[in-house]
């Protein structure tokens, strides 16, 4: 028994011992919730299909395409000006006010006011704040 | 450094500017005070650790305290632990009380407030004195059972269970690093995704990302629904509310109070779990339980106790374990990593000045909640109303800028930002819980290190049951708590078999 418990760590591959044992864990309960919740998982289908059905799709993926959008232009647009934090500042204007738009249901020019002052606004006056203010670094 | 040297006027605008942006992000239903945390915390980078504190945490009162006003006035809990807040709040609004109710929800968050907080200062320290005496068996096994009790607490154990050892193996993607006795070694990397993953994910893209633009998609993937007009907003008259309300209530409110904070200590058990049991206890003891739903301020005065007693107890595990106690404060130690301290057993006795600014900011904040939500409760429900498309574009570029900044500027933490996003709209569906998936990602690394250099200094599995008398005590409350949580989902399960 006192050598079954016995345990060496070999400083080489010690980096590996914990992960395993965690991801031993892992699979093993991944098992047992696919034993006991069986039935959930043969009707997951149906589950998935329930929750596009009532997903608001346009504002759902919207903000994603949006938002990887606005990942994506903020260095390249960064680096025109370096380290001015101008490509966090001429990217988030147009993404405030396309992701505010998006999010709208009456878009009636005249409520689309607040939409659009903010989307000047806010960039800017957060933008003057942590370059201008607090000296960190933005696109 | 003196502690009055702290008081500055800065810190304590800092508290009442918190508690009032809390407020409001709590009374916009779909807000939340861990959002409120995670989207201010790139503010903390220049105000160093205290005055960053007392930003976070007057946001993290008000926030809370903030969720009591749609639950009144619209019957939506502003924040999830204001759930029960809306069985009695809500009624009382329909019946032209609405004021009134807010005002005793005020009045109960305060005392539950305050006497968290007086359990923060009695327990934390205690508690800290008893844990540095832990080896790092103990401090495993702390750990494991903050998981098991999680798991025991969570809809369902294995699901709860599963989602902390995800955030386990999540967090340890990587280096072992060398500071932590490791051998350097990279693992759990994918080819060729090394140059961005060597550190791992970043604690608060990932936090940010679950917290902030999680909560986003779900309102997204609902349609953004519209604010709710200021004709909705039923206030009643202002002079129903007297302090009379409150005679006969010391018990209720000191009980829901206890258990709020209790339920904090737990780790990774949210407010609503603590409103829930003293609202239950409440109607339990109450002389009229049948009014209970339909009206009745006891049962509001437990809710609103309840979920404010959460957050001085939250607070003690974190401050004296290490351990975060919801999943706000697991952003508040997002606030110490940036000002590179170390919650755990150490902090209070290596930095009592930094202690005491914290207890004397949640004191401000609890006063600052209740003067301004008590004599500007009609400004405030107006909040209910501003509309979401002009706040959440704000908030998502608030969280990018938290992310990136985080590390001064690496752009990978902003599509870390973006993977937990979706990782955190999809944790739902899958119904995961995000509460034991953060506590195992913030404590996965330091789990490893007292794992192997337990092994690494006894060579024996067998230390972890006979290191010391508290390992033993720490394995009987993690079987505890499993054989707990197996016998209360029989029973929930043989309750719903059985036929009305």
């Amino acid at each position: 028994m006192g050598d079954l418990t016995q345990v060496t760590i070999d400083f080489e591959t010690s980096h590996l011992v914990f992960p395993t044992i965690i991801g031993i864990m892992l699979a093993l309960l991944g098992l047992a919730i696919l034993i006991t919740r069986r039935h959930e998982i043969a009707h997951a289908g149906a589950h998935w299909r329930g929750v596009f059905d009532r997903m608001d799709k346009v504002r759902f993926l919207g903000t994603i395409g949006l938002t990887v959008l606005y990942f994506s232009l903020m260095v390249p647009v960064g680096n025109v000006w370096p380290n001015t934090g101008l490509g966090f500042l001429i990217c988030s204007i147009p993404y405030v006010l396309l992701t505010g738009l998006l999010f709208m249901h009456d878009r009636r020019p005249r409520k689309t006011i607040p939409v659009v002052v903010t989307a000047l606004v806010a960039p800017t006056l957060v933008w003057w704040l942590f370059t201008d203010l607090f000296f960190l670094t933005l696109p | 450094m003196e502690f009055f040297d702290l008081v500055t006027p800065l810190f304590l605008a800092l508290i009442v500017g918190g508690t009032f942006v809390g407020v409001v992000f709590g009374a916009i239903p779909g807000m939340t005070a861990t959002m409120a945390v995670a989207v201010c915390l790139p503010l903390t980078y220049s105000l160093g650790l205290e005055n960053g504190l007392a930003l976070l945490l007057g946001l993290y009162v008000g926030g809370i305290s903030g969720g009591l006003v749609p639950a009144i006035l619209l019957g939506i809990p502003g924040t999830p632990s204001s759930i029960t807040t809306t069985f009695d709040g809500y009624p009382m609004s329909q019946k032209g009380e609405g004021e009134k109710a807010l005002r005793i929800g005020i009045c109960a968050s305060f005392v539950g407030g305050i006497i968290s907080l007086a359990a923060l200062y009695l327990f934390a320290p205690a508690l800290a004195d008893f844990a540095i005496r832990f080896s790092y068996v103990e401090k495993f096994l702390i750990i494991l059972f903050a998981l098991t009790v999680m798991g025991a607490l969570s809809n369902s154990m294995l699901l709860g269970i599963f989602s902390g050892f995800l955030g386990i193996f999540i967090s340890l993607i990587g280096v072992y690093d060398i500071s932590d006795g490791g051998n350097g070694e990279i693992r759990l990397v994918p080819p060729g995704t090394e140059y961005w993953l060597e550190g791992g994910f970043a604690l608060l893209p990932v936090l940010i990302g679950l917290f902030g633009l999680a909560a986003i998609l779900e309102e997204a993937e609902r349609g953004v629904p519209e604010g709710h007009s200021a004709d909705t907003v039923k206030l009643g008259k202002s002079s129903s509310f007297s302090f009379s309300v409150f005679r006969g209530q010391l018990v209720n409110l000191v009980r829901s109070s206890g258990i709020g904070t209790f339920v904090g200590i737990l780790p990774g058990v949210g407010g609503s779990a603590a409103s829930i049991l003293a609202y239950s206890n409440a109607k339990t003891f109450s002389k009229k339980p049948e009014s209970f739903g339909n009206g009745e301020p006891e049962g509001l005065m437990a809710s609103e106790a309840g979920n404010n007693g959460l957050t001085g107890g939250a607070l003690v595990p974190l401050l004296s374990l290490g351990i975060p106690g919801d999943s706000t404060t697991a952003l508040l130690i997002g606030a110490f990593t940036l000002q590179g301290i170390q919650v755990g057993p150490l902090f209070i006795g290596n930095n009592p000045e930094t202690w005491n600014a914290m207890i004397f900011a949640m004191v401000i904040a609890n006063i600052a909640m209740f003067a301004m939500m008590y004599f500007a409760i009609r400004y405030f429900a107006m909040v209910v109303t501003v509309p979401k498309h002009v706040l959440f574009p704000i908030i998502l570029m608030m969280c990018v800028i938290g992310a990136y900044t985080i590390n001064y500027g690496i752009m990978f933490d902003v599509w870390t930002l973006l993977i937990f996003g979706l990782f955190g709209w999809l944790v739902v569906k899958l119904r995961l819980e995000v509460a034991p998936f953060i506590i195992g990602f913030i404590l996965g690394p330091s789990a490893e290190v007292y794992f192997i250099k337990s092994l690494e200094s006894f060579g024996d599995l067998t230390i972890f049951f006979t290191k010391s008398w508290i390992a033993m005590v720490l394995w009987v409350l993690i079987a505890g708590s499993v054989i707990g949580s197996v016998m209360l989902s029989r029973k929930r399960r043989t309750a719903t078999e059985q036929p009305a």
